[in-house]
Order: structure tokens, then C-alpha cells, then sequence
């Protein structure tokens, strides 16, 4: 796409061959002595602790599950436990290095890593720092009930901080790391750099590339781990975060100290098994993980297998591969091979090895293998090991008391206030902007030009005697969007837009033109045509502390990002008791004239997922206000746009589109037309539709229509539409969405029980066919045009005189359809 | 040959684009491949090259003008040339009409018609939308009588709208007071222009409350509710009314209460002897003692005389048969035996059809009742009411007048088996009879 790089033929046409450089396979061969450099003896009884207790946690959670009891404890847990033991090593030795400002996300199986990075932050920690961090975390909540009756050490105090909170957690008590929301498989703690884990496979294989998007972005400190398995490599979404990771125009595009490849490692934890698919013989085919690196850049991702059962071959492996982060070398490609001893959960029979396969891991078990050798290295004693044993034994056994008691850890009171969850799920804040620094930008905004250009146009459709202007003379819906967007840029630092030909190309339909003139590449760029890496990292942005704006190009794409859509950008407010905010403006234009794949409208599919906030402006004056408010929000929001109207211009807001800034606030519909005799309520850029139809009745029927833009899906404010529908007895409620199952409906039903005893007629929804959407030719069969009102009218609330129908809204008709599903 | 540079059409959706700058002017040499002016569409910038090496001969249109695609723009060619052909209509000197926006005329309010479909007038669905029914309830309309104009039947708002503009209009606190305590405006209320205020609302139901028990019926209520009922609804009911001088009657009872005090045996009342006097009227009238068939009339021989007996069970109506071969004694023994096995529940339910008896008397005079319309029993065709007895001015003769005391008869008939003169003349016949009554004790 930039015109700087030139494709040549003569170039591209030459014969050649690619090849590859040999990707190591645990050559980690040093011995403890060998490592006396590196690590005191005190570091080495250490890494001991951490996977002693990354073990005794795990156990513990196998004897709850497995005989309802631990060290006498007696405790029921019906919820989820996908246990790491076996795996400490390699958690720990991925932890190790780690600042406490790296980030680490993590899968289903990630207890060990949170108290593996958890561990290693508190050593970094300084007292003062770390004590801190538990008063202010809840406000002191998770701290008060573990340093009540404890005398030992800070760093002593935030261990039983961190195993506490961790176990909390899973066991739902409102004093966990999350308030009890996320629970085992989603348990996290980003104070100490522990970011999301997630329970969807390869989850975090592209929301961690956002979050080490946002550290170079905004210049923060540190680098990011995406702790993901072996069997997620086969995860789309995680081939789209390896591919949006290693885009070349960081290297080749991007200016100044802003070049350089993202400070993102893939550490996958190769622990041989996906559920019980068996990745090397059975369910892949890459043999060992590290081989995928050739197959994404000319670097092969700095791949390598380690051993993961050495802990200090991991932290070597660390050692390395930070220096080429620093280098801005990244992203980087680690397999830790490892070996769970449990199943993939307790109810796993593991029925699909042999018990000779684990008893053979298990004689080389990582933390026998590991204190046997520092003990004959004289580093320790066997006695000293034994003893840090059962002090965590001890520890855990109190924690674990401590955690199941219902007075000190209760449980949400949803019967004291049932609206808790409710209230975590939108943050619903006002901020201009997510960071203070001034904004990169290429020049004062008054220079750019589309800013110039748009400052020419007719900001009302029509002239003093009522005559539209011209097209390209009025000012349209894209500028009005333009106009939201380049003000927040201005605005705030953190804002980044980016989606497929947003640059040079200024967006597909548009609306971006002028942008690249005004933002750095950091800013506005193109992405690969790969929608979940494009939510994705949008999520892992915003997930740590930056605003931003991805793209979806035709609204028909959005099942390409269907998981980061439906089950990450949602949720991680809620699951994380709103210690995350989303700043993510989702946009999303809706298609025309281009049949079955890129014409339809699915607002009904995100207005059904609890999360999202789901607008759908069609004026120039709504999607400015509109887009002002999205952008100001800390939520999730889905903004929906028709390439049937990024022409139009503005009609109904006589005074023009403000110059200024302003706001409409979300929920709220627009009477775009008043009338007394039916109401007719619409979603998109149906609205036109309807207003031809209230022509029509009003003309040839003598009927007054009175026409709503719903404007926004969720939230949404009845209050007007029930007013109007008292005032008028009838409503048609009608959209672009294929009608069955649509939000369409869910309007119809609420309208129908706050306004039941006011209607005349059942409220009628006239939404489009429940069929592929056939080609421009024949979308006049499809979707809802003016007649269908009348004919709606006509056949379900009043009959009107002389009118003939050609649409067929029958009840008969209506049974024989859904009977058909059609 | 001169070349006309055309504004390309850059995309399927544009129609027009701005000039943004000329980088040639009129009579520049320009070469081929050169930008001669650069444009723009909604979504982005082009640059046009000249096509051609030569002069730029004509400019049809300046920077900032919006041109439609695939108008000619300018030309190119040898000095000298023409370019008149090509000069587009629309160009810079010449503006481009906008399409024409119809102003709204503002419309003289007039309801909209009301409009049936097929469906609504072939169905028989009571459906009833719930805004027409709260309408409806709340201005007091009876829905059964209303026809829905609504898909399939269903009664909506404007059906009844429509009722109400017919109504007169009710002031705002008369709608609120009749909705709160059911009540019912007249048809003319006396407000304004007729509206019905507050004062003209009337219960609708004075029964209300918890105040009230429900019970049924018994059988003989029954009977005559049914009887009445069917009476009034099947039959031309129609009642003259007309007095008779009593003086003779009330002397021949002073007579009578006379004898009874010196031990005769039968008390001859006003009653028996205005019974007597009707059967000697009706054996005159045959065409009276009837029962009316719907398309035959049934004349009997004999009179089977009914008389209303008040009893704590209802009204029952014992036929005295053979009334016409009777004396005024028999007649008079007959009626109290009869009376008295009426209110002992002893009487025979024969006596007690209305097909049982030829004609019926009513006798409300005991009451004081002056005048009323008794309900004939079916299929008889007519039936006498018996007032009171008033004193009535009278022409005594010589320019004398006196108070006379008259006793009011009140015949009602059914139209479809007499007519007013016939039912006239019988009823003066019983008058007759009366004032010349005459028997032997």
C-alpha cells in the first residue's frame, strides 16, 4: 500500500530460495556451577520456594477436587480446577527474570503462573512499594484478612497475600483478586503484572500482542508474555496475533524511536497435551512448537525450545531473549516443553496415556530433580528443603482456612445488593483522555486538510428556501465522524486507530481521509486482513490503559473476531470487578449492494452479548455526538455505520452540525419527525425508508407518522418511544437486520408490555427476509422498503382505504414462513 | 483534432467532483502525460493528466466547481481549432439547477375515513385492541355494539372514536367523574353547544358496592319474567284507558253489605261485579274472548275468565272456567275459593296457563292505583286493568255539575288481533254494563 515501497517486478519475479537457520532444541547444557555467577545461593533456594509452592497450591486443589479435604480441611469446590503440577518449573523460570512491570497473560491452566510472576514481583517489590499495593488493592480488603494476627515480613505478608487472593478467587469469595468474578480460570492481579488469564484456548494469543502494542506505543516500560499452550497453536486467533505481531512495517514503516519489533514473547507452555489431543504424533503436525517461528518472519521469531524442566534453562532462555527485546528484535517464539501430572481437570481419566508415560516424567520430576542437585551442590541442605516444604504446607493449610471461612471471605451479597453484578458491567466513566502526555501528532489540526476541506461545507442539508445542496457540498456522515475522531487524537495521547486500509487509503469508505497527514504510523496504520488480531489487540490495548480504535470494514467480518467480540472485549470489566476499564470503539460499517457476505446487519448478534454498548447513528449530527460519546466512555462500544449513508447529510438538526464539541448521550432515540397517528421506530439507515413511507401515508392516506431513530441498541431508553406509542396507539419497529431473532423483536416485546394497554394493534416489526441477501438487483425484495409500511399497516393495524398490497404480512403468511424457516 | 479531457467517473457511487486546482491554464502548451488539474471526489483526491501534447484550448470550469462525471472539462488541440462543440451546458456559467424540494403544504385536519377490509366484514372475531377497550370503558361504550374496522374484525381506537363523534361532547371533570363512578351522560347534555357536563351524569348502575347478595330465581319468577318478557317482545301492546260511572255498582254494594250483615251468604265485592259485567261484555264481544295465533285466531264458545291473584310466590292468574254460565254468587265463591288455593300453593296447575284462560281482569283498584298498562298473557288477546275509584266532575243535566265516583278501566290489546275501534267499543261495553248492573240477591 505506501506508495515509498516499490514492488518490483525484476525483484519479485527472481529465482531464489528461502531458508532457514537451525532452530535450537534444548541446548541448555550448563550445571549448577556453571551458574554460580548468575545466582546466589539464596536465588537458588528461591526458585526452590516458588515451585514448592506452585506444587502445594496445586495439590491442595487435586485433594479438594478429588477427596474433599485437605490436611484434614474439609471443603466442597464445585468449580473449575485445571491443575499445573509438574509444570513449575516452567513457570517459575519464565517468571524469574521478569520485572514487575512485564506483563504476563495467561490460559485456563495458569494458577502456577500467577503465583510464579506474583512471587517473583514481590521479590522485586521494595517493602514500601509492595505494602502499598495490598493497602490500596480494594481498598485494603484482601489485605486485612491475611496480616490480621501476622507478625513476619512484608515480603513474608505478601506471599500470604498472593496465595490467599489467588485462592480466593477460585473459590468466588468477594475478598479474591477479582471479587470472586473470575475464578480459576480467569484469575488475575496486574499490580503485580499478572494480566488477564483466559479460559478460551489461545485467548490471549492476541489480546497480549495489544498490550505490548500499548508498552510501544506509549513508551512504557517492559514487555509482555503470552503464556498460551502447545495446543493453541492451532488456534486461529493466535496465528493472527503471531502475524499482526510480526508486521513489517514496524520495522520498515514506523519512524524514529518508534521502529523496532514489539516487545512480545510467545511462551508456550508444551505440556504435550490439549485436553487429551496429543500435539506431537496426534492432533498438529509441527513435531516441536519452535518450528512455526520459520514460518512467520525472516527472524523464524527468535524460536527455540527450552527445557521446561529445568528452571534455569527457562531463565537462560529469558536472559536471551530480553536482550533481543531491548534490541527491539521482538516478537519472540519460546515452546517450554513441560509435563502436567493431572489431568486436564480432576474428572479427566486420562485415559489417553499410560500411566508408564507420567510415572516416567514423574522420576524426573522438576523440583526433585532440581533440589537434589543444589543440595549436592552444597547450596542447601536436604533438612532446609524439607523444612521450606512444610512451611508452605503450613501456610497453605492456613490460607486455605481462611479462604473457605465465610465470615472473613464471604461471597458476594446478591441478596443485600442483587444489582452488584449489574453494576460491574459497564464502567461508565467520562475521561478525555487515558494518559497527560501531549499528543504525537504531524501538524496543528486547523492545517489539516480534510479538516480545512470539511470547514467548507453546507453543515445543513438544504439552503434558506428549503433546496438540498449539492453532495459533495454538504457536510456528511463521514465527517461528521472524521470530525469526533481527529478532535479526540488531539486529545488524548493513548488514542490509536487502526483496521484494514486505514492509512493512505484513509479507510475503505473514507471516512479516515486526511488522518494519515495528521498521526505518525505509532497512531493510525494498517493491519493485516485478520479480524480477530485486530479486536484482539485492541482489547490487550485498552485492557492496559490505552483508547483506541479498531476496524471491522464490512460488518459481515465480524465472525472472523466472533471469540473477541462475543467472549473477551465484553467481559473483562465485570471479570475483573472493574479493576480494568475498555476504552475500545469498535467500528463497524454496514454493507450494501454486495450480497450475501457483505451486506448484512448484525447489531441484533452484539446487542445480545451483555458488555457491549451497541450504537447506530445515521445523521451527520448523531454520529459526531455519537462518536464524542463513545470516545469519551471507558466502554466497550460497538459503532455501527451504513455505506448507504456516509454521503448523506444533515437533515433534521436545522442549525447545522456544531463546529464544537458536544455529546448525545448514549440510550436515547430521536423523534426525527412528528406525527399522531402511528409510530414507526427505526434502527440504522432504515430511517430513510420510513420517512418515504410517513410521505406516502400522509399524502395518499391522510395518516400522520411519527418517526424515531432509535440511534442507539444498548443502552436504550423506552421512555420516548412508549410516550409516542401512547400518543399513537401503533408502532411498526423496523431495521435492516434479517428479522427473526433480531433486536427488532426485542423492541417489539418491551414495547408491547410497558405500553400494552395503550396499543391498537400488536407493535409490527418490518425488519428483512429471512434469506441471503441477493444481489443490488433485487435487495428491493430483501430488505425493508417504503411500501412494506403501508402494506404493514395496511394488513396488521388499519386497514387503509384503496390500498392494494404487495407484501404479504398475513398471520397466515406469518406461520407458513417460520414453518418454512424462511 | 482537438481532445476533450472529460471528468472521469471515479467509482461507482460518484456523481459530481470539486476542481481543486488547475495546473495548466487556457492556452498553456501542455504535453502528454502532464497533470492538467487536480480534483476531488467525497472520499479522495485525483489528479487528471493530459492525454494528448498541444494547446490547452478551452476551460469549462474554475477551481472549487463541481463538475459531473463524464462532462467535458476542457480541450486540447492545434491553436485555431474550435471548441464550441464541446462546451458542456452546465459549465461555470451556467449553474446546475438543484432537484426541486416540494414544500409541505400544511393540510386541512381531516379524520381519516374509516376503512374496512374483506376479512373484517366476512369475520365474526370479537377481538378488541386494548386501547379501543380502555377508550371504551373510560367513555362508557357498550362494546357488543360496536363493529370493528380493524384486520380480522378487531374493534380498534377509531371504531370507537367514531361512536364518539356522534356523542355530544362531555367537559373534561364530566369524562373524569364518569370514568371514576360509572356514570352516564344523556344524550344532550346541558353545557355549551350541548356538552354534557358533570350535573348531567346519571348512574349507570346504582347497585354497587359489596352492599348486595345475589340470588336466583325461584321457578315461578321464572316463568313470569319469561311470560312478560315474551309477552311485550311478541304482541302489539297497546292500552286505552276509559272510566265508568260506579254510582249503581257502589249502591248494589251497600245493598250487598246490608244483607251479608243480616246473614246472606255471599259477599258480592266490586270486583265480582265488574268480572260479572265483563263476561256480559265479552259474550257480546266474541272477537275478545280469543287467543291470537300469529296466522289463525281462536274463538271460544265459552268464557274461561283469568283473573291476576297477588300471592307471596308472584302473580299467578287462575282461569275461572265456565265464567259465562255463571251467576254473580257462583261467580263470586268461585273467585275467593280459587284466590285462596292460589296463595296456599293449592290451586291446580292447569288453572294456571295462560292458555287456560280466554281473557284476563287486574284488579289494581284495592291499591289506589288510577291508571296502568297490565301486560296481556299470551295468546289471549286482551286483558282488563281495574283503577281505583275517583270522584269525577259530572254534567248532572240543567247546567248542574257534580262529583260523581268513577271507577277507571284500563284495557290493553293486542293490535294484531283487534283494532283501536273494536277494543274501544268493548271497553265501553263493560262501562255500560257496569253502570247498569243488575242482578237478584
Amino acid at each position: 500500500m505506501p506508495k515509498v515501497q516499490f514492488i518490483d517486478p525484476s525483484l519479485a519475479r527472481k529465482a531464489s530460495e528461502i531458508t532457514f537457520k537451525p532452530i535450537p532444541v534444548n541446548q541448555y547444557a550448563k550445571t549448577i556451577a556453571q551458574e554460580k555467577d548468575n545466582f546466589s545461593n539464596d536465588d537458588l533456594v528461591r526458585i526452590y520456594h516458588d515451585m514448592v509452592v506452585i506444587r502445594e497450591f496445586e495439590t491442595m486443589l487435586n485433594l479438594i477436587k478429588t477427596t474433599g479435604e485437605y490436611s484434614g480441611v474439609p471443603y466442597d469446590h464445585p468449580g473449575p480446577a485445571h491443575l499445573s503440577a509438574g509444570q513449575e518449573a516452567a513457570a517459575v523460570g519464565m517468571a524469574y527474570l521478569l520485572d514487575v512491570e512485564d506483563f504476563i497473560f495467561g490460559s485456563h491452566r495458569s494458577h502456577g503462573e500467577i503465583l510464579a510472576k506474583g512471587l517473583s514481583a514481590i521479590q522485586k517489590l521494595s517493602d514500601a512499594d509492595l505494602m502499598q499495593i495490598m493497602e490500596t488493592f480494594f481498598n485494603g480488603t484482601v489485605l486485612n484478612v491475611v496480616k490480621k494476627d501476622f507478625k513476619g515480613t512484608t515480603k513474608e505478608l505478601g506471599r500470604r497475600f498472593l496465595i490467599y487472593g489467588t485462592l480466593a478467587e477460585i473459590f468466588a469469595r468477594e475478598t479474591g483478586f477479582n471479587k470472586g468474578l473470575g475464578g480459576s480460570m480467569h484469575a488475575f492481579f496486574t499490580p503485580f503484572g499478572v494480566y488477564p488469564n483466559n479460559a478460551i484456548v489461545g485467548g490471549s494469543g492476541d489480546i497480549s500482542v495489544g498490550a505490548a502494542l500499548y508498552k510501544k506505543v506509549n513508551r512504557k516500560p517492559g514487555m509482555v508474555v503470552a503464556n498460551i499452550g502447545d495446543a493453541s497453536m492451532a488456534c486461529g486467533p493466535v496465528w493472527e496475533g503471531l502475524s499482526f505481531a510480526s508486521m513489517d512495517q514496524f520495522n520498515e514503516l514506523w519512524e524514529g524511536d518508534m521502529k523496532g519489533g514489539l516487545p512480545v514473547i510467545f511462551n508456550v507452555m508444551n505440556n504435550q497435551y490439549g485436553m487429551g489431543g496429543q500435539t506431537c504424533g496426534e492432533t498438529m503436525g509441527f513435531g516441536k512448537v519452535a518450528r512455526i517461528g520459520a514460518g512467520v518472519n525472516p527472524d523464524q521469531m527468535h524460536a527455540e525450545r527450552v527445557d521446561g524442566y529445568n528452571p534455569l534453562a527457562v531463565i537462560d532462555a529469558y536472559r536471551r531473549k530480553r536482550k533481543l527485546i531491548e534490541e527491539k528484535k521482538g516478537p519472540i517464539l519460546l515452546e517450554v516443553l513441560t509435563y502436567r501430572y493431572s489431568g486436564h481437570s480432576p474428572s479427566d481419566a486420562s485415559s489417553y496415556r499410560s500411566k508408564e508415560e507420567i510415572e516416567a516424567w514423574q522420576a524426573q520430576d522438576s523440583i526433585a530433580t532440581f533440589g537434589h542437585n543444589i543440595v549436592a551442590e552444597k547450596i542447601t541442605t536436604q533438612q532446609e528443603l524439607d523444612s521450606i516444604w512444610a512451611g508452605i504446607k503450613e501456610i497453605m493449610v492456613e490460607m486455605l482456612k481462611l479462604s473457605i471461612n465465610d465470615e472473613v471471605s464471604p461471597r458476594m451479597d446478591i441478596k443485600q445488593r442483587p444489582e452488584q453484578i449489574g453494576e460491574m458491567i459497564f464502567s461508565n466513566q467520562s475521561v478525555d483522555k487515558m494518559d497527560d502526555r501531549v499528543p504525537e501528532v504531524n501538524h496543528p489540526m486547523e492545517e489539516n486538510p480534510r479538516v480545512i476541506q470539511i470547514s467548507k461545507k453546507e453543515r445543513f442539508a438544504f439552503d434558506a428556501e428549503g433546496k438540498p445542496f449539492s453532495k459533495m457540498k454538504q457536510y456528511q456522515l463521514r465527517d461528521g465522524i472524521f470530525d469526533a475522531i481527529v478532535d479526540r487524537f488531539y486529545k488524548d495521547p493513548t488514542l490509536i486507530a487502526y483496521g484494514e486500509e486505514n492509512r493512505d487509503w484513509g479507510g475503505a469508505f473514507a471516512v479516515y481521509r486526511g488522518l494519515t497527514e495528521a498521526l505518525p504510523y505509532n497512531r493510525l496504520f494498517n493491519s493485516p486482513i485478520s479480524e480477530a488480531s485486530i479486536i484482539g489487540t485492541a482489547i490487550g490495548y485498552a485492557m492496559c490503559g490505552g483508547r483506541v480504535i479498531p476496524e471491522i470494514m464490512y460488518c459481515d467480518f465480524l465472525g472472523r473476531c466472533g471469540d473477541e467480540v462475543f467472549n473477551q472485549l465484553p467481559k473483562w470489566q465485570a471479570m475483573s470487578g472493574n479493576m480494568l476499564k475498555m476504552p475500545v470503539v469498535m467500528r463497524v460499517s454496514v454493507g450494501s449492494k454486495y450480497g450475501a457476505q457483505h451486506s448484512q446487519d448484525w447489531t441484533s448478534l452484539v446487542a445480545h452479548i451483555p458488555g457491549l454498548k451497541v450504537v447506530f447513528p445515521v445523521t451527520p449530527y448523531d454520529a459526531k455526538g455519537l462518536m464524542n460519546s463513545a470516545l469519551q466512555g471507558t466502554d466497550p462500544v460497538i459503532f455501527f455505520e451504513s455505506q448507504r449513508v456516509y454521503d448523506i447529510g444533515e437533515q433534521f438538526h436545522k442549525v447545522g452540525v456544531p463546529e464544537g464539541y458536544y455529546e448525545i448521550p448514549f440510550g436515547e432515540s430521536d423523534i426525527k419527525k412528528e406525527g399522531k397517528d402511528i409510530t414507526i421506530l427505526t434502527i440504522g439507515a432504515t430511517l430513510y425508508r420510513a420517512l418515504d413511507a410517513a410521505k406516502i401515508l400522509e399524502e395518499k392516506y391522510n395518516m400522520s407518522a411519527e418517526v424515531i431513530d432509535a440511534r442507539s441498541l444498548v443502552p436504550f431508553n423506552y421512555e420516548q418511544v412508549i410516550a409516542s406509542v401512547k400518543k399513537t396507539g401503533r408502532i411498526i419497529i423496523s431495521g435492516d437486520a434479517t428479522s427473526r431473532g433480531s433486536f427488532l423483536n426485542e423492541l417489539a416485546r418491551n414495547i408491547t408490555e410497558l405500553a400494552f394497554d395503550y396499543l391498537d394493534a400488536p407493535p409490527v416489526v418490518v425488519g428483512s427476509r429471512n434469506w441471503i441477501t441477493p444481489a443490488y438487483e433485487l435487495e428491493e425484495a430483501f430488505f425493508p422498503q417504503p411500501d412494506w409500511f403501508i402494506d404493514a399497516i395496511h394488513e396488521k393495524i388499519v386497514p387503509l382505504k384503496g390500498h392494494i398490497s404487495n407484501q404479504n404480512f398475513s398471520d397466515s403468511e406469518q406461520i407458513r414462513r417460520a414453518k418454512l424457516g424462511v | 483534432m482537438a481532445v476533450v479531457v472529460i471528468m472521469p467517473k471515479q467509482g461507482q457511487s460518484v456523481e459530481s467532483c470539486i476542481i481543486t486546482e488547475w495546473n495548466k491554464n487556457k492556452g498553456d502548451q501542455v504535453k502528454k502525460g502532464e497533470i492538467l488539474f487536480a480534483y476531488e471526489t467525497d472520499k479522495a483526491s485525483f489528479e487528471e493528466e493530459a492525454s494528448a501534447d498541444g494547446v490547452l484550448l478551452a476551460v469549462f470550469y474554475n477551481t472549487g466547481d463541481e463538475v459531473p462525471v463524464l462532462t467535458n472539462v476542457c480541450v486540447i488541440g492545434e491553436p485555431g481549432e474550435s471548441t464550441d462543440a464541446f462546451a458542456p451546458s452546465g459549465s461555470s456559467s451556467v449553474k446546475t439547477e438543484a432537484p426541486e424540494v416540494t414544500a409541505t403544504s400544511t393540510k386541512e385536519e381531516v379524520p381519516a375515513e374509516i376503512v374496512a377490509t374483506e376479512s373484517s366484514n366476512s369475520s365474526s372475531s370479537e377481538a378488541v385492541s386494548p386501547r379501543a377497550r380502555i377508550l371504551a370503558d373510560e367513555e362508557g361504550i357498550n362494546l357488543n355494539s360496536v363493529r370493528g374496522s380493524g384486520p380480522n374484525g378487531r374493534i380498534i381506537e377509531q371504531d370507537i372514536q367514531a361512536i364518539l363523534a356522534k356523542q355530544p361532547k362531555s367537559t373534561p371533570l364530566a369524562k373524569k367523574k364518569a370514568g371514576q363512578e360509572h356514570l352516564q351522560g344523556s344524550t344532550i347534555g346541558s353545557g355549551l353547544g350541548g356538552s354534557i357536563t358533570s350535573k348531567d351524569l346519571t348512574q349507570q348502575n346504582q347497585v354497587s358496592g359489596t352492599d348486595f347478595e345475589i340470588k336466583k330465581l325461584s321457578n315461578i319468577r321464572k316463568l313470569i319474567a319469561k311470560a312478560m318478557h315474551q309477552s311485550l317482545q311478541n304482541s302489539a301492546q297497546l292500552t286505552h284507558h276509559l272510566g265508568a260511572d260506579a254510582r249503581r255498582m257502589l249502591e248494589w254494594r251497600r245493598k250487598i253489605k246490608k244483607a251479608t250483615d243480616g246473614g246472606y251468604p255471599v259477599n258480592i265485592t266490586i270486583n265480582d261485579m265488574v268480572c260479572y259485567s265483563v263476561i256480559k261484555a265479552l259474550k257480546q264481544y266474541p272477537q275478545v274472548n280469543a287467543h291470537f295465533l300469529g296466522d289463525s285466531v281462536k274463538y271460544f264458545n265459552n268464557i274461561s275468565l283469568g283473573i291476576a291473584v297477588d300471592t307471596d310466590r308472584g302473580l299467578m292468574v287462575p282461569a275461572i272456567r265456565n265464567a259465562g254460565n255463571l251467576t254473580i254468587q257462583e261467580l263470586s265463591n268461585n273467585m275467593r275459593d280459587i284466590a285462596a288455593a292460589c296463595r296456599k300453593g293449592a290451586i291446580d296447575p292447569e288453572l294456571l296457563s295462560s292458555e287456560a284462560a280466554s281473557f284476563t281482569v287486574s284488579n289494581l283498584g284495592n291499591y289506589g292505583v288510577e291508571m296502568f298498562t297490565p301486560v296481556i298473557n299470551l295468546p289471549q288477546v286482551g286483558i282488563l286493568g281495574v283503577n281505583t275509584i275517583v270522584p269525577r266532575p259530572k254534567d248532572l243535566g240543567d247546567g248542574a255539575y257534580g262529583f260523581v265516583p268513577y271507577i277507571g278501566l284500563s284495557l290493553t290489546y293486542d293490535h294484531q288481533a283487534l283494532d283501536g275501534g273494536e277494543a274501544t267499543r268493548f271497553l265501553k261495553q263493560i262501562a255500560t254494563e257496569i253502570e247498569n248492573l243488575d242482578f237478584e240477591l
